[in-house]
């Protein structure tokens, strides 16, 4: 075995949902760094994408923009349609787009449960639907899902988002089967507590209780997630499929 | 109403058809006969059916919704007088028959489960499909 290859992102076709903040953000930074012409999805903050766009434009990096609503399949499916006429392929898509609604599951309004599945689960059904079809033709690709710990090990009040989670990686070991015979590789990642907007609530709650559960002492980093995902999206895991790969400092759950 | 397609208009796309349906299946174009029977001949499976329409789809730039074959093939039959729990019911099988005229008499096997159907699809079957979609598409403009 010689020196380690070049990831092979360079000039790959790169999706990514819920690209403008947090872990989504340091994914399409991480990519966008490594050559690939990223194209990310944001949902309502139009400012922070652009930020997103202004900071990969001053480092010389193609990222593009462009708000989308996962839930909306026809949407999902035009708005990949849009990009694969630019160069005929799809490469990569990262689901990670996600929300969380934290709450007793006696106190749940329906808003709170549908809000969850709809964008969590459905969300990655429709991007999956829409870009398969081209990894399918072009035979190859990679999908990989940002889950969670929780699809494993759900905390009290999360049975919205740890059901979400876990519904993302049983798709992701299906999908995998599915997908298989034409070279198309389906992972996912599951973050363990992360310093994210979305998790701060968690941390502000419980900051302390859930540090002193996690082996390495620390919350984790956007980074921390964007370097597993680009293993995931390398040709280095060329032969990695099927897997929920937990990135989480040593997370132990009750 | 529409009328019945053609074999000019079938002659038309086959070219195209054959070409997309060889690079779908990873075959040699001159092994996509007309006729020939996609699974059984060719040894299409399901996700080669899902990739042919695809490329259809571009090839062709139409739009061919999910299960349009089975939708096409029923006609003016409703469900209910299509199938009965999964089984093409008698008038089903005629109306099949007919509409998929160019597949041989013999391949036919009664009863046939609706999941069956597939079997019988041959390149021509895209050919209407493809001919039925570009109609479909002049009549929405």
């Amino acid at each position: 075995m010689g020196l380690p290859q070049p990831s092979g992102l360079a000039g790959r076709t790169v999706i990514v949902t819920g690209g403008s903040r947090g872990i989504g953000r340091a994914v399409v930074e991480l990519l966008a760094h490594d050559g690939a012409d990223v194209t990310f999805f944001y949902r309502d903050n139009a400012a922070a994408a652009q930020e997103v766009v202004a900071a990969a434009a001053a480092a010389g990096h193609a990222v593009t923009a462009k708000q989308l609503d996962i839930r909306d399949s026809a949407a999902c499916a035009q708005a990949v349609e849009r990009i694969a006429d630019r160069g005929e392929r799809i490469d990569l898509l990262v689901n990670n787009a996600g929300v969380i609604r934290d709450n007793p599951l006696a106190g749940f309004s329906d808003a709170d449960v549908q809000d969850v599945l709809d964008t969590n689960v459905t969300g990655v059904f429709n991007m999956c639907r829409a870009v398969a079809p081209f990894m399918i033709s072009q035979r190859g690709g990679k999908i990989v899902n940002i889950s969670s710990v929780s699809g494993e090990k759900g905390g009290r009040g999360q049975t919205n988002y740890a059901a979400s989670k876990g519904a993302i990686n049983a798709l992701t070991r299906a999908l995998a089967v599915e997908l298989a015979p034409r070279k198309i590789t389906v992972n996912a990642v599951a973050p363990g507590v992360i310093d994210t907007e979305m998790s701060a609530p968690v941390r502000e709650m419980a900051g302390d209780e859930v540090r002193a559960r996690i082996l390495l002492k620390r919350f984790g980093k956007p980074e921390d997630i964007a370097y597993a995902v680009w293993f995931l999206a390398s040709d280095y895991a060329n032969y990695v499929t099927g897997q929920v790969l937990t990135v989480d400092g040593g997370f132990k759950m009750e | 109403m529409s009328t019945e397609i053609t074999q000019d208009e079938i002659d038309a796309v086959f070219p195209t058809v054959s070409t997309t349906m060889a690079d779908a299946l990873g075959c040699d174009v001159e092994d996509i006969k007309p006729n020939v029977s996609l699974i059984e001949g060719l040894d299409a499976e399901s996700i080669d059916f899902l990739d042919m329409v695809f490329r259809l789809e571009r090839a062709f730039k139409i739009k061919i919704p999910r299960g349009k074959i089975v939708e096409n093939a029923r006609g003016t039959l409703t469900e209910a007088e299509f199938e009965q729990k999964g089984i093409v019911t008698d008038v089903g099988m005629a109306q099949l028959r007919s509409y998929l005229s160019e597949v041989p008499a013999e391949r036919f096997k009664s009863p046939m489960k609706v999941a069956e159907i597939p079997r019988l699809f041959t390149p021509e079957t895209f050919c209407k499909l493809v001919v039925q979609a570009q109609r479909d598409a002049k009549t929405a403009t």
